[in-house]
């Protein structure tokens, strides 16, 4: 089976990648596929009538527990008879329908024959699953073959309306079945059905099949997709949508029903929906005036025949069910065929315009009238003893609402019988309407072109089969019998036949036929009543409408939804991800307060605090940037302070170093943006905005707050003791800050500074790409008296960042805090004189600068490793030198110095790289530089 | 008196995968920069070639650690465990791959040149050096690594957009950086260590009712923030749209391929390894952000109209599907019978990276031949032009739908399969059906390809370089969706992790 499946998908892609090529003998080649699987089938039917389904199992993946299984039962038997042979007759039948030349045939056939592996693989699975995947397959492939012609725009909404119904339709059953499989504990479908699971979560899973099962079967409220699946070409239609796909949703209730149909629920949803489809879809058909149309809401009505038959779960139903599909198949393929024909011949399938046609047609005639007779229910032919079945074991069914049963069928065969004598009378010509014909629209008469004998043999096959099973239905009977046990296997079903004898069921057939016939006699007044019925309905909204309107405002809700979330607007980002980021560790960091603490030690902290809100609260109220820039750097400032007064002037050092720098370069940045802020966001952004800041403020706050008392239970001595105690004696250094920066976590560090080099190059790579236009603004007068204190400045303020670096190890200082002093130094000499002025005290290149501190630091790091020590071991030497006197020093300095200079590297690198007037950097920054170091 | 300080031991073989890669980044920047231009392809060819040997070498340190165990190197720094050298493995892949690709994209622009490649392998490093992190200060040097040089990366390209998405990456990313630097510490307040083993020691060693755990949850919260922001995992995502689109379409491959797989073990690092005493606490944080994601990307990615958002948003429900497997990974983290959830995340980060890189490489082909459109309808009548790319593309999408006989089904799949014997029915369900909405995604960019009317187009050329990543990458998808147990064979040792 599986190569079958494997033989459908290549024939189909090969075809369609073969394109137009071929032509219309695409079809010729498409239907090896079906032949195949007949050839395979008709030698295993004997076995499978026997009782004795064919099964494979390909065992794919061990490791994951994966198989595809596959079983022929008879049921599944009947199915792939329906599917290949109804796909011969339409392969030949296409032959006839596409002109030479047509555009896209070849995609046509293609597609149809990888639809037909899906259906074949949709009816032969028996995993759950698989049967999900080929379900979604056939809708995918339905959906391509509908919207074919991509220029024609009903055509591709009619194709769109088909997926999205068939498809979700899909979705909601797929999480049936995962529910349905995970309860049973198998998702093998012969295995669920021999011992179904029961319970509330099994009910669900069925309800959400069904629904499953109804979109694809074009049930009562999601049957709007079938009519409009008719702008596809009449051979998809026929294959499609009329003979096999719409028939999946029976196929899963049919195998299910036996086992499921008792559950709560179950048989009033199935009855009631199939019920109102089949009267609905009757009714519907008998308004129409285009024969293609016609025949669709037929459809309609003949699937929710199938569905009460195969829903209500008696064995004598599903029999009646199994002859109607055989007999549905025949007989609506060839009518379709016919319409096919008349469209093809006379370019109108309106009823109002045919005229009858001429003594050439016989065969399309006889093809008719046995299509439409047998789907009347008219005996001798197959379609009568389907109704009959069906009639007779509702009337015998055991079960609640069997006699709603048989009204619905009485009457959904009233209405099946008129549609049918509606649609032959159109094509004998009976129900011309002057109204419809004009110029343009001139009616069609005997005339016409008669079609091939190639053309029309597929139609009048199909059709002579109805009547020869409705004649000798011992052609069929083993096969429904044995189809009939796969699905109920304790069933004894009774022998299919043409008479049964004088009965209730033949008594109501005899009403059904003769009420159809006055019915059809009156056609005209049935017609009127039907206007006045629906001039009050109209206004209703029928499904159709309800689709359209539901769809249009999905697509309105999710655009309006991206325009306000994904703007592309870098503020509502932020505010989304500060917003989540805010409230999500509230929580738990509010649960872990239990009383407040101290506010202020120190009357020095007031003031302090009160200048750092200020700043804060003030920075985002200011309307020009350069004052936001200042009020931050003066709330940094106001952190130092801090620093200070808690005793750790190490860390507030490093805060005004870094501080003043900041706000140096924001200077520097700002003078190429506008003046003031501008607010371009809608009004309502701006509470939102508020509310955000304040949530963030507000958790932060909480933060520090549960931080400080989650310190208050630590044993103080835990690492802070430790690294005090150890910096002395291990680290060398009294400035445990520095130790631990160049020693304890001298790893770290030096890893960070590499992180700088890399941000350095970015910083680089970013503003090399900036087109940059000369700035007017910036140039400063050079002024002689600005220049020199600038020099004399530049020198002391360098001292000082000497002595940072060199005291760093004992006192507060470092390589860090004493880059950012000499980074401070050159903001001074660039703000005096631009880079000319920098590179003229300094000349020597940022990248130079930059790797040959990294070169410095990761040397540091070696050497104690070449001399047989750890990583970044530092040994203590002591000297006395003249004038200077004892000096005390370990090889953590040159480390220090390293990361001194990546400091001063960066800076300068700015200034290179923002400042007004870059050294032209296309040939030789970036990479040449770095070789310098 | 405290005990004398012991100097952490270095193997180096363990670490030689970092440092061949660090070596071919400061080897391309140095000898490219003292020589004059090499012939085309040569610097792809290099960086290609050190990315390879980096995981081959990862390769045998596996078998290394195979035999002798997992442990730790550099002090505890890093993390010497088939873990790592999986991730090494998937990373060093996606970026040859990438650098394949690069080659054509940056030739004739001022990026031709070392330096983009040299990007490429330091970010991978950072990449690397992220899965292996064993230490909450190593993964940030990590994390930092491989963002700094993403953020160049993003904006290389001399375009409005390209700019555009570099600043907005950088912003953000520094902001997520930041959230995450903030967690660290909180947790180091309540674990007192910033080292994996530790944290696990630490919880394990004191009873659940005497600590304090707002520390930890605060901290907690904060990391997920900012690995969430990493991955790209709704409502953290709202960067990768704009950022996918803008960026130049070879490095967008690479953020979604290396960049996901990175910050994906930094995670479970975190999460699974770091903090299975908190399971029931994040675990229901990951359950939400699993499905946000599984929703929006796959809702959201069907009413674009440009290949790569589609794809972006794509990404964000991959990322929803490697959350299930996480989710499912919560559930018994930190037991003896862990469970498959961290090992289908692995698989699931591998194959993707893999596929992705493929699917974008395709996307740079047809977009730069169109002048840099990505338009859907660019790729009209792609099969009628190059049959053999659009069934490249086929397969590639094929498999980002998760169909089976493709690698993308054995990813989801195992992800599904973990969540399901952990009982986690809910995402489970909503996973597969996420699925399937996404489906039609991909089946749209098929379509466009196979079915639309082709325009006159001339074909567009194919690179070589490119074509080999795009056939590699398409290759690896059939044959790991073929046979899986290649694959699921090898992986079963992730687990088995250091700490």
């Amino acid at each position: 089976m599986f190569p079958l499946l494997i033989l459908h998908v290549v024939l189909g892609a090969v075809v369609v990648a073969l394109g137009d090529r071929l032509g219309r003998r695409a079809f010729a080649v498409a239907a090896i596929a079906p032949a195949a699987t007949l050839a395979w089938l008709i030698p295993q039917l004997g076995g499978i009538v026997d009782g004795d389904p064919v099964t494979s199992s390909i065992s794919w993946v061990s490791g994951l527990d994966l198989a595809l299984e596959l079983r022929a039962d008879a049921f599944s038997a009947v199915m792939l008879l329906l599917v290949s042979v109804i796909g011969l007759a339409v392969c030949a039948y296409a032959l006839g329908y596409f002109g030479a030349g047509k555009a896209g045939v070849g995609r046509l056939a293609g597609l149809m024959t990888i639809f037909a592996g899906s259906m074949s693989g949709l009816v032969l699975s028996d995993h759950l699953l698989s049967l999900f995947v080929f379900w979604e397959l056939t809708s995918v492939t339905s959906y391509l073959l509908i919207g074919n012609d991509d220029t024609n725009p009903r055509a591709r909404d009619a194709g769109l309306q088909a997926l999205l119904i068939t498809g979700s339709g899909g979705l909601v059953m797929l999480a049936g079945l995962v529910l349905l499989g995970q309860s049973a504990g198998t998702y093998r479908l012969s295995e669920l059905v021999a011992s179904p699971p029961a319970g509330a979560v099994s009910t669900t899973a069925l309800m959400l099949v069904l629904i499953g099962a109804f979109t694809k079967s074009a049930q009562w409220p999601f049957s709007s997709w079938l009519p409009g699946a008719m702008v596809a070409p009449t051979p998809i239609s026929t294959y499609l949508h009329a003979a096999t796909m719409v028939k999946a949703g029976v196929y899963l209730v049919a195998r299910l029903a036996p086992v499921f149909a008792t559950t709560a629920g179950w048989r009033p949803v199935v009855l009631a929906v199939g019920s109102v489809t089949m009267i609905v879809g009757g009714w519907r058909a008998l308004r129409q005036v285009d024969l293609k149309v016609l025949l669709a809401h037929g459809t309609v009505s003949q699937l929710g025949f199938m569905m009460i038959l195969v829903g209500a779960g008696t064995y004598g139903l599903a029999q009646a069910a199994v002859v109607v599909l055989l007999a549905h198949g025949a007989f609506k393929a060839a009518l379709f065929m016919v319409v096919g024909v008349i469209d093809h011949q006379t370019h109108t399938r309106d009823i109002r315009r045919l005229a009858g046609f001429g003594p050439g047609w016989g065969s399309v005639k006889v093809t008719a009238v046995l299509a439409a007779a047998s789907m009347a229910g008219v005996p001798p032919l197959l379609g009568f003893i389907a109704k009959e079945k069906a009639l007779l074991s509702a009337i015998d069914g055991h079960f609640i609402g069997a006699w709603w049963v048989v009204a619905a069928i009485v009457v959904g065969s009233v209405l099946t019988f008129s549609y049918s004598a509606r649609f032959v009378l159109g094509v004998f010509g009976r129900l011309t309407d002057e109204s419809a014909v004009d110029a343009e629209h001139p009616l069609v008469g005997p005339e016409v072109a008669v079609p091939s004998r190639a053309f029309t043999a597929p139609g009048l096959i199909l059709a002579v089969f109805s009547l020869a099973a409705g004649l000798a239905p011992v052609l069929v009977d083993s096969l429904v019998a044995e189809a009939t046990r796969s699905l109920h296997p304790e069933a004894k079903p009774k022998a299919v036949v043409l008479w049964a004898g004088f009965n209730s069921a033949l008594a109501l057939s005899v009403i059904v036929i003769a009420v159809g016939v006055v019915a059809a006699l009156a056609g005209r007044r049935v017609e009127a009543a039907q206007t006045a019925f629906h001039r009050p309905v109209a206004k209703l909204p029928t499904a159709d409408r309800s689709f359209w309107v539901l769809l249009q405002s999905v697509l309105r809700a999710a655009k309006r939804t991206t325009r306000i979330v994904q703007n592309g607007s870098l503020p509502i980002y932020l505010m989304v991800i500060l917003g989540v980021s805010a409230l999500a560790p509230i929580v738990p960091a509010a649960t872990g307060l239990d009383e407040l603490p101290v506010f202020a030690d120190t009357w020095l902290h007031i003031p302090l605090a009160a200048l750092i809100v200020a700043a804060a609260v003030g920075s985002t109220i200011v309307h020009r940037r350069i004052a936001a820039a200042l009020m931050l750097g003066a709330a940094g400032y106001g952190m130092a302070g801090l620093y200070v007064v808690q005793g750790a002037p190490d860390l507030a050092l490093t805060q005004f170093a870094i501080e003043t720098l900041a706000t140096v370069l924001f200077v520097l940045v700002l003078q190429v943006l506008p003046r003031t802020f501008t607010d371009r966001s809608a009004a309502v952004i701006a509470p939102v905005r508020i509310v955000v800041a304040a949530a963030v403020g507000v958790s932060v706050f909480v933060f520090s707050l549960a931080a400080s008392q989650s310190r208050a239970d630590v044993d103080q001595a835990s690492i802070s003791a430790e690294m005090l105690e150890r910096s002395v004696p291990d680290g060398k250094g009294a400035n445990v800050v520095n130790v631990i920066l160049v020693d304890f976590r001298g790893l770290d560090t030096l890893g960070e500074i590499t992180v700088l080099l890399v941000a350095g190059l970015g910083v680089v790579a970013l503003a090399r790409t900036v087109h940059r236009k000369r700035l007017e603004t910036t140039s400063l007068v050079p002024s002689p008296v600005v220049d020199a204190s600038a020099r004399v400045l530049f020198a002391s303020i360098l001292a000082l960042s000497i002595y940072f670096l060199f005291a760093g190890h004992n006192q507060p200082g470092g390589g860090f805090v004493g880059g950012l002093t000499a980074g401070a130094a050159i903001s001074l000499l660039y703000i005096a004189g631009g880079n000319p002025a920098v590179r003229r005290l300094l000349p020597v290149r940022p990248w130079t600068v930059l790797g040959g501190g990294l070169l410095i630091a990761v040397v540091t790091a070696i050497v104690p490793i070449l001399l047989g020590g750890a990583v970044l071991e530092h040994a203590l030497f002591e000297a006395e030198l003249p004038l200077l006197g004892k000096i005390k020093t370990t090889s953590a300095l040159p480390f220090d110095i390293g990361v001194f200079l990546v400091v001063i590297g960066l800076v300068l690198m700015a200034y290179e790289a923002f400042g007004d007037d870059p050294e032209d950097s296309e040939d030789s920054a970036g990479s040449r530089a770095v070789v310098t170091s | 008196m405290p005990e004398q300080f012991i100097a952490p031991s270095i193997d180096w073989f363990a670490l030689s995968p970092y440092l061949v890669m660090v070596a071919g980044a400061l080897g391309l920047l140095v000898v490219g920069a003292l020589t004059p231009r090499w012939p085309r392809g040569l610097y792809s060819l290099v960086s290609a070639l050190t990315a390879t040997s980096a995981g081959v070498l990862a390769v045998f340190i596996w078998n290394d650690v195979a035999e002798m165990g997992p442990g730790t190197l550099v002090g505890g720094a890093l993390s010497h465990d088939a873990f790592a050298q999986f991730v090494t493995i998937a990373v060093c892949a996606a970026t040859a791959l990438v650098a394949l690709v690069t080659d054509a994209e940056v030739r004739g622009t001022v990026l031709e040149g070392p330096e983009i490649h040299a990007l490429l392998l330091t970010a991978a490093t950072g990449a690397m050096v992220m899965g292996a992190s064993n230490d909450l200060i190593v993964l940030f040097l990590g994390l930092e690594t491989l963002s700094l040089a993403l953020y160049v990366l993003a904006a290389s390209e001399r375009t409005a957009a390209g700019q555009e998405a570099g600043m907005k990456y950088f912003i953000l990313g520094g902001l997520a950086s930041a959230v995450f630097l903030y967690g660290i510490a909180l947790l180091y307040g309540g674990a007192r260590s910033t080292n994996l083993g530790e944290i696990v020691a630490r919880f394990q060693s004191t009873v659940a009712l005497e600590r304090n755990d707002s520390l930890v949850l605060a901290g907690l919260a904060l990391l997920i923030v900012g690995l969430g922001f990493k991955v790209a995992a709704a409502p953290f995502h709202v960067w990768s749209p704009d950022v996918y689109q803008g960026a130049p379409t070879h490095v967008t491959a690479f953020m979604a391929s290396v960049g996901k797989a990175a910050a994906f073990a930094a995670m479970l690092r975190v999460l699974v390894i770091a903090l299975p005493f908190h399971r029931d606490d994040w675990r229901p944080v990951i359950w939400v952000l699993a499905i946000a994601s599984l929703v929006i990307g796959s809702t959201l990615a069907v009413v674009q109209t440009d290949v790569k958002r589609m794809l972006a948003f794509s990404s964000v429900s991959h990322a929803g599907f490697l959350l299930v497997g996480v989710e499912a990974a919560g559930h018994r983290a930190g037991e003896q019978i862990s469970g498959d959830g961290l090992e289908s995340v692995l698989v699931y980060l591998a194959l993707y990276s893999v596929l992705v890189v493929g699917t974008f490489s395709i996307v740079a082909v047809v977009s730069r031949h169109a002048g840099g459109s990505t338009d859907i309808s660019v790729f009209a009548g792609l099969g009628r032009r190059r049959p053999v790319l659009a069934l490249a593309l086929t397969i590639l999408l094929l498999a980002q739908a998760g169909v089976p006989l493709t690698s993308g089904f054995v990813a989801k799949w195992g992800v599904i399969q973990s969540a399901v014997a952990e009982r986690s029915y809910a995402i489970a369900i909503i996973a597969m059906v996420s699925a399937v909405i996404a489906a039609f995604l991909y089946l749209r960019i098929m379509v466009s390809a196979w079915l639309a009317d082709p325009s006159e187009v001339e074909p567009e050329p194919v690179p070589a370089m490119t074509g080999v990543a795009i056939a590699l990458a398409a290759a690896v998808t059939l044959v790991v969706g073929v046979y899986p147990e290649l694959l699921l064979g090898w992986t079963d040792a992730v687990s088995n992790f250091a700490r």
